[in-house]
C-alpha cells in the first residue's frame, strides 16, 4: 500500500518527517518498506498485513497514526445521506428508479450494492492536485471522473467503479453469476471467458463488469460520456479471490475486495466519489442513492479483563492506558467497572472480535518495544533424545574421516534413475500440483540425489567426492506415507574402504550385534555380484555396493542407503568398563586353501562353531590368488588370538585348539591349510 | 689396535682442516665412513680378533664412528655458505606445508541449525520432529487458520491429495506435540518445509525452519522477549539488538516480526538491510487460544508463545551468501568454505 505523505496529512496532524513518521508507523505494525520523494511530496511504501485491511486507504492508515503518535482524525465531509424510509427517501428512490433498477440475484456473494447516477459531466483531465497525489502513489491519471473513484479507494479503501450510463442496455444492473458461455472484454481489453462460479454485474444483455475485479471495456466511461452509474458495492471476498485467480486479473480492486471492505463504509465512499465528480467534472447528481442491502452489519460486544492484559503483555498496564488506546483505535466503550471493560469494534476491524484481539491492539499501541524483556522464564535441563545423539555422532564421524554432508531436494522428477527404491515395491508420491516435473514426486531414496551431486562436481572441477546425507525417503503409506529416515553415502573408495566405515560407525554407536552381508539381487542401481544387503539382528540395516557400469562414471563410486532409525534403535550408549586383560595372547597365523564359493562368513561361522572358550578374535588379512593357487581357489589367510581371563595359556592347548580348529574348516568348507 | 684407531682419527683431524668445500667434505666422508672406509676395514678385523676383545673394539669403532661424524658435521657447518647447495647433507625443511588429513564439513543448514540447537538446549528446549507430508489439519486448520485462506490454495502448498500436504511450515510440530504432552512444554522443532515457490537466487521450494514452542503458566509475552533476547546475544553476538514489530499470524496473537540491528553496517544502514539498519530473523507471538482449543490445553490456565524461523536466511545472513541455490548444488568448492 502506497500513501502520500501530504495526502496523509489533510486526515491527521503531526508535526513528524516522513522518516520519523515511518519509525512511528512500523512501531505499530505498519512498517513502511520504504520512502520515496516524489517532487514536493513522499511516498511511502507501507506493508499492510492481511488481517489490516482497514489500512488500505489513507483514512484508515491516519487512523493508525492517530493511535501512534496522537491528535484526532479529520474526515472530509460528504452529502448528508438521507434518512432510509422516511418520505423525502422514498420520492428519491421513485426518481432514481426512473433512470435504473438494480437487482442482486445473489446475495450472499454481493450483500451491498449502491449507486448513484450523476449526469451533466464533461470528461478531462482530473484537477493538479489530484494527479499530483495519484502520481505519488504510483497511478496514472486517466480521466476526471476515473481518477476520482481511483482516488476515493485510496482514501477510503473501498473500491468503486464508473460505467457510461448511456452504454448500459435496458436501464439495468443485474449483479448474477456468469451463464456459460457469455465473456467480456475488460478495460484493459483483454477477452475473457466467463464460467458459471464468476459474479458479474449485467446489463439487460450482457456482463458489463467482472463484479470486484475489473470492468468492462464497452461500458467505461470515455471522452464523450456524459451521464454516469457510479457502483460502490460489497463483494464476498472467496468469490472475488477465486474470480481473479481464474481470470488471471489482480487489480487495485480485487486486492481490496478480496481482504474484506468495511461493511459500513460503502454509502460514504459512493456519496464521496459523487461529490469529487461534481467538484471535478461538473454534473448533477439524480436525486436518489438506490442501496440493495441484505442483512447489516453486526456488532459485538467484546470485554477486556484488565487481569488478562497484564497476564499476556508481561506488564502493568494502567485501565486509562488501555482504555484510551482502544479509543484512539475508535473502539467504543459499552460497560466498565475497575477490572472490566465492554468494546464495540469498530465496523472497519473485522478481525478484532476476541479478547485476545483487543490484548495485541493495546500491546501494539503500547509499543512492543516498550515491554520489558523478562528472564523468569523457570530453568529447566533439555533432554537429549537418543536420534539426536546417533544423528550427531554418525555426522561427526564421517566428517572425521573426510566425508561432506550434502543436502538435496525431497521432491524431485519421476526418471527411471529417481525412482530407484530399496525398501519397498510401491512408487514414490506424486505432488498433485508442482511447479515442474523436475520437481514432481517424493523421492524414495537418496542416492540418486548423490549420483547427481557428484556429477555436478565431476563437470565444476571435482572429480573425485565423499559425502553423505541425511534426510528422509518417503515410502506410500496409509493415510500418510512412511517417512523413513536414511543415511546415504556416496565415496570414491572401494567396497571394503566403506564396508569398514560402517562397521566402524556400528562399532561406535555401541551396535552389539553383528552385521550381516547378504547377496541382494536389485540391479538397477549397483554393479552385479558387487552389492550387498545388510542386516541387524535379520533386520534390514540397507544396502551398500558400487555403482553400476551404467551411471556412466570412469569409476563407479560406492554407494551406501542405511535405516537411520535401526541405527538408533540398535545403538547403545551404555559402557561398562571390561577389566583388561592380565595374561598374555597367543597369536596363530592360518592360511587357508578354500574354493572361490566359500565366504568369510562362513569360514567365521565355522570357527565360532567350534566354540573354543579362549579365541578372542579371528582377524583377517587377505585373499590371495596367485601362481600357487590353483584355479577356482583361493588363499585366504588371517590370525587367530587366543586369551583366557584366568591364566596365562599354554602352548599345548592352543595347539590343540588350532588343530580342532583346522578340522572343522576342512571337514565343513574342505579348506585345506597351506604349507607357509 | 687402540693405536691404529687413534691414528685414524688424527688422519681425519689433518684433512679436514684441508678441506674447502662439500664436495671435499663428501669425498672424506666417503673415505672414512663409506662401504670401503677406515671404519668399515676395522670392522672388517673384527672377526679376527679373540673373542673376548671383540665386544669392546666394537665399542670403540661404534665411538670412532660417531667422533668422525661429528668432526666432519661441524667442519661443514664451519664452510662458507656459498659453498653449501649441492650435495649438502640434507637438510629438514620446516617450513614445508604439513602433510593434512582429509577432513569433511557438515552441510552449512545442519552447521545453523545445531547453532541454534545448541542455544536452546541452553535455555531448556528439547528438539522435537514431525511429519512433512501431513494432514491438511495440523498445516491449517489446527493453527487456526481458516478454511479460506490464501495459503490453502494450490498457488501457496503443495498437495499429494485433498487433505493430505507437504507441510508450508514447521509449526505443525506444535501440534503434533501438544497433543501428545500435557504443558509445561518446550521445544523446538528444525526440519524442511515446502511451498510452490519459483527457484531463485531468494526462493526455493524446499527450505529450512526453526520452530518454537514454550507452553506453561504464567508465560507473558515479555518471557518472550527475554527468551528471544537471549537467542540474540548469543547466537549473533552480546552487541546486536533486538526490535519488534506487531505483525500477523493465525497462530499467535499478539503476533510480531523480530528484527536484529544490522551486523554488517552496525545499523547505520547498508545493501543487506535496505538501507534501515534492522534485518528481520523471525517471526513470533504468543499461541492464539485457538490454537490450544485444539489441543484441548485450557486457554485460560496456560499462556505460551512460539517462535519460527527461516535456516537458509540465518545462514546467509552469517556468511553473507546471496544466493540459496548454493545450498542445494552441493559444490564442494562452496561446501569447504564452512
Amino acid at each position: 500500500m502506497k500513501i502520500s505523505f501530504n495526502w496523509l496529512k489533510e486526515y491527521v496532524y503531526f508535526p513528524l518527517t516522513p522518516q520519523e513518521l515511518s519509525v512511528r508507523l512500523t512501531n505499530v505494525g505498519l512498517v513502511v518498506a520504504d520512502i520515496k520523494q516524489v517532487e514536493d511530496d513522499f511516498c511511502l511504501e507501507i506493508e499492510v498485513t492481511s488481517n489490516r485491511p482497514d489500512c488500505l486507504g489513507a483514512i484508515g492508515i491516519a487512523r493508525d497514526t492517530v493511535a501512534a503518535v496522537g491528535g484526532s482524525l479529520q474526515i472530509p465531509a460528504v452529502t448528508p445521506a438521507v434518512e432510509k424510509g422516511k418520505a423525502a427517501d422514498k420520492a428519491a428512490l421513485a426518481e432514481i428508479a426512473k433512470w435504473v433498477t438494480v437487482s442482486v440475484e445473489d446475495t450472499m456473494l454481493c450483500p451491498r450494492y449502491t449507486a448513484q447516477i450523476i449526469q451533466y459531466v464533461t470528461i478531462g483531465p482530473s484537477p493538479e492536485w489530484m494527479q499530483k497525489r495519484l502520481k505519488c502513489i504510483g497511478l496514472r491519471p486517466v480521466n476526471n471522473v476515473v481518477d476520482v473513484t481511483n482516488y476515493v479507494m485510496m482514501e477510503t479503501g473501498q473500491p468503486l467503479h464508473a460505467f457510461d450510463y448511456d452504454k448500459i442496455a435496458d436501464k439495468k444492473i443485474v449483479v448474477r453469476r456468469a451463464t456459460i458461455g457469455e465473456e467480456i472484454v475488460t478495460i484493459n481489453g483483454a477477452r475473457r471467458a466467463l464460467f458459471h462460479d464468476m459474479l458479474v454485474i449485467a446489463d439487460g444483455k450482457k456482463p458489463v463488469a467482472v463484479a470486484g475485479v475489473m470492468g468492462g471495456r464497452d461500458t467505461e466511461v470515455t471522452e464523450s460520456t456524459r451521464r454516469i452509474l457510479l457502483e460502490c458495492a460489497l463483494f464476498e471476498p472467496r468469490q472475488v479471490r477465486r474470480t481473479s485467480r481464474a481470470l488471471g486479473i489482480a487489480s487495485d480492486s480485487s486486492y481490496r475486495f478480496e481482504r474484506g471492505i468495511d461493511p459500513e463504509i460503502t454509502e460514504y465512499a459512493s456519496r464521496r466519489a459523487a461529490n469529487l465528480i461534481q467538484s471535478c467534472a461538473g454534473g448533477e447528481a439524480v436525486n436518489g442513492f438506490i442501496d440493495v442491502r441484505s442483512g447489516k452489519h453486526e456488532t459485538k460486544k467484546i470485554t477486556l479483563r484488565m487481569e488478562r492484559l497484564n497476564k499476556i503483555i508481561g506488564v502493568e498496564i494502567k485501565k486509562e492506558v488501555a482504555v484510551d488506546i482502544l479509543k484512539r483505535l475508535h473502539f467504543r466503550v459499552l460497560d466498565e467497572t475497575s477490572h472490566l471493560i465492554d468494546f464495540e469494534a469498530p465496523s472497519f476491524r473485522g478481525d478484532v472480535y476476541r479478547e485476545i484481539d483487543l490484548i495485541e491492539e493495546v500491546a501494539r499501541v503500547y509499543g512492543y518495544n516498550n515491554i520489558p524483556t523478562k528472564t523468569s522464564v523457570s530453568i529447566r535441563g533439555s533432554v537429549k533424545n537418543k536420534y539426536e545423539t546417533v544423528e550427531n555422532d554418525v555426522r561427526r564421524l564421517l566428517t572425521g574421516v573426510g566425508f561432506y554432508e550434502a543436502k538435496t531436494f525431497s521432491i524431485v522428477d519421476a526418471s527411471v534413475l529417481q525412482s530407484i527404491n530399496l525398501w519397498s515395491d510401491v512408487s514414490g508420491l506424486d505432488i498433485s500440483n508442482p511447479l515442474r516435473l523436475e520437481e514432481s514426486r517424493l523421492r524414495t531414496s537418496l542416492l540418486p540425489s548423490l549420483i547427481n551431486v557428484k556429477r555436478y562436481n565431476a563437470n565444476h572441477g571435482t572429480e573425485r567426492v565423499k559425502m553423505f546425507e541425511i534426510a528422509k525417503v518417503y515410502l506410500a503409506g496409509e493415510k500418510l506415507p512412511q517417512e523413513k529416515t536414511c543415511l546415504s553415502i556416496l565415496a570414491d573408495t572401494d567396497f571394503l574402504t566403506v564396508k569398514g566405515m560402517i562397521e566402524a560407525i556400528l562399532t561406535h554407536l555401541g551396535v552389539h550385534s553383528k552385521c550381516e552381508s547378504l547377496p541382494f539381487s536389485k540391479p538397477e542401481l549397483f554393479r552385479d555380484g558387487r552389492v550387498a544387503k545388510l542386516l541387524l539382528d535379520g533386520k534390514i540395516l540397507g544396502y551398500m555396493g558400487e555403482g553400476s557400469s551404467d551411471l556412466a562414471f570412469n569409476v563407479p563410486p560406492c554407494l551406501v542407503e542405511l535405516d537411520m532409525d535401526l541405527l538408533v534403535e540398535k545403538a547403545n550408549f551404555a559402557k561398562n568398563y571390561q577389566a583388561l586383560p592380565q595374561h598374555p595372547p597367543v597369536f596363530r597365523d592360518l592360511a587357508l586353501l578354500v574354493d572361490e564359493e566359500v565366504a568369510w562368513a562362513s569360514i567365521e561361522k565355522a570357527i565360532a562353531g567350534t566354540k573354543v572358550s579362549f579365541l578372542k578374535n579371528i582377524n583377517f588379512f587377505d585373499v590371495y590368488r596367485g601362481k600357487q593357487i590353483p584355479a577356482g581357489k583361493k588363499s585366504i589367510a588371517f590370525n587367530l588370538c587366543f586369551q583366557a581371563q584366568d591364566r596365562t595359556l599354554k602352548n599345548e592347548e592352543v595347539d590343540i585348539a588350532q588343530t580342532t580348529i583346522i578340522d572343522v574348516l576342512y571337514k565343513t568348507l574342505n579348506a585345506e591349510l597351506r604349507k607357509q | 689396535m687402540q693405536k691404529k684407531i687413534e691414528e685414524a682419527k688424527r688422519g681425519l683431524e689433518n684433512e679436514v682442516k684441508a678441506i674447502t668445500s662439500l664436495k671435499e667434505a663428501e669425498l672424506l666422508k666417503t673415505k672414512y665412513l663409506g662401504r670401503k672406509g677406515v671404519v668399515s676395514d676395522f670392522m672388517k678385523m673384527l672377526p679376527t680378533l679373540p673373542i673376548e676383545q671383540r665386544a669392546a673394539f666394537g665399542q670403540q669403532l661404534n665411538a670412532l664412528k660417531g667422533e668422525i661424524t661429528i668432526i666432519l658435521e661441524e667442519r661443514i657447518a664451519s664452510l662458507p655458505s656459498e659453498a653449501a647447495p649441492k650435495g649438502k647433507q640434507e637438510l629438514f625443511d620446516i617450513t614445508l606445508p604439513g602433510t593434512q588429513p582429509f577432513i569433511g564439513k557438515k552441510h552449512p543448514l545442519t552447521q545453523t541449525i545445531d547453532d541454534i540447537k545448541e542455544v536452546f538446549a541452553g535455555l531448556g528446549f528439547d528438539v522435537a520432529y514431525g511429519p512433512e507430508v501431513e494432514l491438511e489439519y495440523y498445516n491449517f486448520d489446527a493453527l487456526n487458520i481458516p478454511s479460506d485462506h490464501p495459503s490453502r490454495t494450490d498457488f501457496d502448498t503443495f498437495y499429494i491429495k485433498n487433505d493430505v500436504l507437504l507441510r508450508s511450515q514447521t509449526s505443525t510440530v506444535q501440534i503434533r506435540v501438544m497433543e501428545k504432552q500435557k504443558p509445561p512444554v518446550r521445544i523446538i522443532a528444525p526440519g524442511r518445509v515446502y511451498r510452490p515457490d519459483t527457484v531463485d537466487a531468494r526462493h526455493s521450494f524446499m527450505f529450512h525452519q526453526v520452530e518454537g514452542l514454550l507452553v506453561d503458566e504464567g508465560v507473558s509475552f515479555a518471557d518472550l522477549k527475554g527468551v528471544l533476547n537471549q537467542f540474540i546475544k548469543t547466537y549473533f553476538g552480546q552487541n546486536v539488538q533486538m526490535r519488534l514489530r506487531p505483525s500477523f499470524f493465525p497462530f499467535t496473537e499478539p503476533s510480531a516480526e523480530v528484527d536484529i540491528s544490522c551486523s554488517l553496517c552496525s545499523g547505520k544502514g547498508c545493501c543487506v538491510c535496505s538501507y534501515s539498519g534492522w534485518v528481520e530473523i523471525l517471526g513470533a507471538g504468543m499461541v492464539d487460544p485457538n490454537v490450544f482449543h485444539a489441543v484441548h490445553y485450557d486457554a485460560e490456565k496456560y499462556t505460551g508463545f512460539a517462535f519460527g524461523m527461516g535456516v537458509e536466511r540465518i545462514t546467509m545472513l552469517k556468511h553473507g551468501i546471496n544466493d540459496i541455490r548454493l545450498f542445494y548444488e552441493n559444490d564442494m568448492r562452496f561446501l569447504s568454505q564452512f
